[in-house]
């Protein structure tokens, strides 16, 4: 049997329909997935994670688990915020664009504050002063 | 479970990983690269199965694009179980990525199904039930490839 191209044809089309469709979804690399405006968390820590690929706090804000995203762990460190500046059960204010889901408890933060220290983690992105 | 995930995340290399500046993009690269030969020699060989490039022999072709898929998928599951190894257990919780290892599983048994099926087949054309599971391979592969990429982005 000679098989038929038009089998491969419906093949790439119903993968062309999987990416049109995938496109619509949120995304959490860069900052299409947040609101425009700034938005200001202030909770305590509840977890801590400064690595690959990204640098991530959890905050516990009355009683809610916020996931806080913060750089790539290269571009945190070099704000000055190591293993070392805070611990769990800080007090964190965390400064940024949270998700344009308000169902979701998640923010990508630009500038965070624990122990009265400021770290601008996307220095490029921080409110005007 | 969870104690294994989160002992994964304890291993000295893994920690080191988790830290490195230079050697975590280094691996997600060579991750990339596994990947983009894996589903360039997958997509040539099935096109060749199914009737395309006539003017090339088909089982030394195919013969030569199977090792190399399958050096390439070795290629991607070192580098992947690193990638994965730094957060093991929010990645084992994310249903995007249990969904790209059920089509791994997939890919692989549709791998395993053509060459039980086409054992001895030479270069006689293609049976209706080889053409199939041809097509079917690079489309299972192209959907592993969405759902990891989609394990950043959700």
């Amino acid at each position: 049997m000679h098989p038929s191209f038009p089998a491969i044809r419906s093949t790439a089309l119903a993968t062309a329909a999987i990416l049109a469709a995938a496109t619509t979804a949120f995304a959490h690399h860069g900052w299409s997935w947040t609101d425009d405006g700034f938005f200001q968390l202030e909770g305590v820590i509840r977890d801590i994670y400064i690595g690959n690929p990204h640098a991530t706090l959890e905050v516990d804000a009355e009683g809610e688990l916020w996931r806080v995203e913060l750089a790539p762990p290269s571009r945190t460190i070099a704000a000055g915020f190591t293993e070392d500046a805070a611990k769990i059960g800080d007090e964190v204010t965390a400064i940024g664009n949270r998700s344009r889901d308000h169902d979701e408890k998640r923010m990508k933060a630009v500038r965070i504050i624990v122990n009265g220290k400021t770290y601008d983690v996307y220095a490029d992105r921080v409110p005007p002063a | 479970m969870a104690e294994i995930l989160a002992g994964i995340e304890q291993l000295a290399l893994v920690r080191a990983l988790k830290a490195s500046f230079v050697a975590y993009p280094i691996v997600n690269a060579l991750h990339i690269i596994s990947i983009g030969v894996l589903l360039t020699s997958v997509i040539f060989m099935d096109l060749r199965i199914v009737g395309a490039f006539r003017s090339v022999p088909q089982a030394p072709f195919v013969a030569l694009l199977r090792r190399t898929a399958l050096v390439a998928f070795a290629g991607a599951v070192i580098t992947g179980l690193l990638l994965f190894s730094v957060r093991a257990s929010e990645y084992a919780a994310k249903p995007v990525f249990l969904v790209k290892m059920t089509l791994i599983f997939a890919a692989g048994a549709n791998f395993f199904a053509f060459a039980l099926i086409s054992r001895n087949a030479g270069d006689k054309p293609a049976s209706t039930a080889v053409t199939v599971l041809a097509i079917l391979s690079p489309f299972l592969w192209l959907c592993v490839l969405f759902a990891g990429r989609f394990i950043g982005f959700l």
